[in-house]
């Protein structure tokens, strides 16, 4: 299990409230090891955590100067383990996690000219050691060209897959360029996705596992959009999914309180190219019907075709989602029935594309071409309909190798 | 003399804010409860636990921020929630200034709301609050026609800019009512003007909490404070616009201008918790091409009314 | 006319906020914060106002100017390349110009309202500055107040159609170019030479 899992755990905890900004944030939970060329930036994450705050360690080594910060191993003891750090904090019967950075700013001030505005004549100058936003590149939207403003943001942006980090250039919050510079954190699978490339798994077990990592993809997206409350339910049929389990209630609140037609838009379009290179649902979503299953023999003596979807951008991604998680619980149910298992071994279609020889790479650096010219937050919501990160090579179980990623926890009584 | 003039409007302004902004906090656990999202402890603690713990944190610093704009910005939000709240007529007599365009200022707290939020998001000098600063004067700059419309229609039938006189002329009949398009334009400006649910662009997630993203402390329970004081401030002003005010058969004025205000909050909760949040464009595009026109229709129909 | 004390009080301290927050605006190194002062001076002067019982233009004074300054700043902030107006920047130009002619405009002022003599009219007794002001601008001056509106909205929808993205002549982002005075001719009205992104107006300023 790894962070995004403790994470999953932590959204159903009462009492627990998740923040998007380490300002908000009284403990900072850190969830499996962070490797070393990020420590800086934690640093950086836990310096911004307003006074007194407190550090979680889950199954990692607390950073250099946080030696005596609390340490947790056991994932059922972590939410009681948040809400006593943050009743001691709040009590004051523990002091403050220590600053690890000096307060100063970045660059030092090189005020320049009579204003400190840092150069010649009214504008113009570096202060503070960055360009003042004078570049200004051609509008992509309307022609109504304004400042640009460059920025890094992440590895750990609660709204980007955890470890993503990219340098991004606005013009108002319209998407100019955006380069991915570090790749997300590979995604473990379910075991049962690892034992079908060995041997035949009953085909049951497999496709409640697709539907339950879908469902997961589906709770970051709703909680994105503004919807909680429907994220936490798409979770909780994930924690409780079984058989007879069905996703029509879901739907038809998500079309009810608009999420199709009012929050996602038909934007985030990928080519056929693109759509090729992510794989899975996503090309599924593009009209490609690449489907490993159909493959399989006994895939295709349950009936199973391929559903695929043509436009091929945030709302068709969602659409398939939804759908995919309808026909995975089908053929569940049938294949439970015939006890099937599947015939191919060798190759397997997860959730996050094919695997046959070769894991599924990470698609992160598409972001490059997809995103420029969408708004802010309909490049957001692309990403969270997007499935970029690798697949490692480790399943879910395996504690000693688990990816690494922090997320900050606020508690509050 | 003093006491009526200024000691009892002073009161009633400060306790309708304060036990305002408390019940809002708690209407919205009690929804949040009803459509199955887990609470511990009560409902009616949970506020006062909230604003016990931003106390206890520091507020932090940003680099080379607008001090005095940054700090400022949370407080004067709150001055014009309370301005709004000092409009608000709760009988014939008991109003807190009555002032004979209360309507106006009811419109300016609005036009300068715009202005305060900008200022709390800019100020910060940090990306994602400045974002929301943005985003928020678009959508501030887009509501506010609409507002202006709809407010001017209800003036319409009571042939005058003051609350009182809006109230007395619903006596026979509510504006809700009259104007059946008045009311639902209104609370889209309500959710909107306080940036609440699916119109909370500002300080919105895909932002990392938007103009509030850097704030912490006692700086953001006086934001949080303010929004939710705004909150009740509109909705004393669309009860009094439109469901006809304190007026009401058996119980005193007060009281039924109360209820009528928990309905407007009960109603602009439920939609912030059941909606998701528009992407800004469509946001502005609706606005200006299906709110304004309706508005527009609303203001033709009052009109044709009135005559 | 009577008035009480706390009147008075009032007056003055408005008046010196106007003029301070006025002067402010150009001691400033900040275009927003330039605006926001100019705005709180403007807030000031309607306050002034509502005491001289001129209640509606007071409180119409605060949610014009506030909508005014606000649409200011943002333009300001987005064309003048200055990342929100918080890097420091000189706010004055052709200082000597505007001392020159603002200690004129002042003198000028000031000697009106202080040499000109003001008619001593008491308000009446039942004055209602809503339906004074109602009655001034649709009674004697309603040819002078509609034609001034009619100019303004057309003025209004003039500039939306000339700044919007669907110009006269095609998409604004694609170029769009008059059609030539005769059949297949040059396009007409466009400057020979290179620069012709100068200022056209907004539907004319983008050029690949």
């Amino acid at each position: 299990m790894h962070g995004e899992a403790v994470l999953r755990q932590l959204a159903l905890a009462p009492g627990i409230e998740r923040v998007d900004s380490p300002r908000h944030a009284s403990v900072l939970l850190v969830a499996g090891g962070i490797p070393p060329y990020l420590h800086e930036e934690l640093r950086r994450v836990h310096d911004q955590l307003p006074q007194p705050c407190a550090t979680l360690w889950f199954r990692s080594e607390p950073l250099l100067g946080l030696e005596s910060a609390t340490r947790i191993d056991e994932l059922d003891d972590l939410p009681r383990a948040l809400i006593v750090l943050h009743r001691e904090l709040m009590s004051g019967r523990r002091g403050s996690s220590p600053r690890l950075l000096p307060d100063q700013p970045p660059n030092p001030w090189e005020g320049l000219g009579d204003f400190g505005q840092g150069g010649e004549g009214m504008m113009g100058g570096t202060p503070y050691g960055r360009p003042m936003a004078m570049n200004m590149h051609d509008d992509i939207r309307d022609g109504l060209t304004l400042d640009s403003l460059t920025f890094r943001l992440g590895p750990f942006f609660p709204a980007l897959p955890p470890g993503m980090k990219a340098e991004i250039t606005l013009q108002g919050d319209l998407i100019q360029t955006w380069s991915t510079q570090l790749v997300p954190y590979p995604v473990s699978l379910d075991a049962v996705f690892l034992d079908a490339l060995q041997r035949p798994v009953p085909i049951a077990e497999l496709e409640l596992a697709r539907a339950r990592e879908h469902l997961h993809r589906l709770f970051h997206g709703l909680r994105l959009a503004g919807l909680e409350r429907l994220g936490r339910q798409a979770l909780q049929l994930a924690n409780t999914l079984t058989l007879d389990s069905r996703v029509d209630g879901l739907r038809r609140r998500l079309v009810r309180c608009g999420f199709f037609r009012l929050s996602l838009s038909g934007r985030g379009r990928l080519t056929e190219e693109q759509a090729r290179k992510i794989g899975g649902f996503a090309a599924r979503a593009t009209g490609l019907d690449d489907d490993l299953r159909s493959e399989d023999a006994h895939y295709r003596r349950l009936g199973f075709t391929p559903v695929t979807q043509a436009a091929g951008d945030t709302r068709a991604r969602w659409q398939q989602t939804l759908a995919e998680i309808e026909q995975s619980l089908v053929l569940a149910k049938q294949a439970v029935g015939q006890d099937l298992h599947t015939s191919e071994t060798g190759s397997v279609e997860t959730p996050h594309g094919p695997w046959t020889d070769r894991r599924p790479e990470d698609a992160s650096r598409l972001l490059g071409d997809l995103l420029p010219g969408l708004e802010w937050g309909e490049a957001l919501a692309t990403i969270a309909s997007l499935d970029l990160a690798a697949v490692s090579e480790w399943p879910l179980e395996a504690w000693a190798a688990a990816p690494r990623v922090a997320s900050h926890e606020a508690r509050r009584a | 003399m003093i006491w009526r003039e200024l000691i009892l409007p002073v009161i009633v302004v400060l306790a309708a804010l304060g036990i305002g902004a408390y019940v809002v906090a708690v209407l919205d656990r009690l929804i949040a409860g009803t459509l199955g999202m887990p609470q511990t402890g009560s409902a009616w603690q949970a506020p006062l636990a909230r604003g016990a713990w931003l106390l206890t944190q520091t507020a932090n610093a940003t680099e080379a921020p607008d001090w005095r704009a940054w700090r400022l910005a949370p407080a004067l939000y709150l001055a014009l929630a309370a301005t709004g709240l000092a409009v608000v007529p709760w009988s014939e007599t008991l109003v807190a200034t009555d002032l004979a365009t209360s309507v106006v200022l009811w419109g300016s707290v609005e036009a300068l709301a715009t202005v305060v939020i900008f200022l709390h998001g800019w100020s910060a000098n940090a990306l994602f609050a400045l974002i929301g600063a943005y985003r928020y004067v678009a959508l501030g700059l887009s509501y506010i026609l609409v507002s202006m419309f709809v407010l001017i229609g209800v003036a319409l039938p009571a042939e005058s800019l003051q609350f009182t006189q809006v109230v007395v002329s619903q006596a026979e009949l509510w504006n809700v009512i009259r104007q059946p398009l008045g009311l639902p334009l209104l609370l889209i400006v309500g959710l909107g003007m306080t940036f609440w649910g699916p119109l909370n662009l500002a300080d919105s997630a895909d932002l990392a909490g938007g103009t509030a993203s850097e704030v912490s402390g006692p700086p953001r329970l006086v934001w949080d404070l303010a929004r939710a004081a705004m909150l009740v401030a509109f909705s004393g002003v669309a009860a009094s616009a439109f469901l006809g005010g304190w007026l009401g058969p058996w119980l005193p004025g007060p009281l039924w201008l109360v209820l009528k205000m928990l309905a407007v909050l009960a109603m602009l909760l439920l939609l912030g918790r059941l909606l998701p949040r528009l992407p800004p464009e469509r946001c502005v595009i609706l606005m200006w091409v299906v709110l304004l026109p309706l508005a527009f229709v609303d203001l033709v129909w009052a009109g044709a009314a009135a005559l | 006319m009577s008035h009480g004390i706390g009147v008075d009080i009032s007056f003055f301290l408005l008046a010196a906020l106007a003029v301070y927050t006025g002067w402010r605006v150009f001691c400033t190194d900040s275009m927003v914060r330039a605006s926001f002062f100019l705005l709180l001076s403007f807030i000031a002067v309607g306050a002034i106002m509502i005491l001289l019982t001129a209640e509606y233009l007071g409180v119409a004074m605060f949610f014009m100017m506030a909508v005014e300054m606000m649409v200011m700043a943002l333009f300001m902030v987005m064309f003048m390349m200055n990342p929100a107006g918080l890097n420091p920047m000189k706010m004055v130009h052709q200082e000597r110009a505007a001392i020159v002619a603002g200690v004129i405009a002042f003198t000028v002022l000031s000697a009106v309202a202080v040499f000109s003599g003001f008619p001593d009219a008491p308000l009446p007794a039942k004055h209602a500055p809503v339906v004074s002001l109602g009655l001034e601008m649709l009674g004697d001056s309603m040819l002078i107040f509609e034609s001034a509106a009619i100019v303004l909205l057309a003025t209004m929808i003039g500039v939306v159609v000339l700044s919007s993205h669907r110009g006269r002549y095609g998409a604004a982002d694609v170029g769009s170019m008059p059609p030539g005075l005769a059949p297949d001719g040059e396009p007409a009205g466009q400057p020979q030479n290179e620069d012709e992104d100068d200022d056209e107006g907004g539907g004319h300023a983008h050029h690949h």
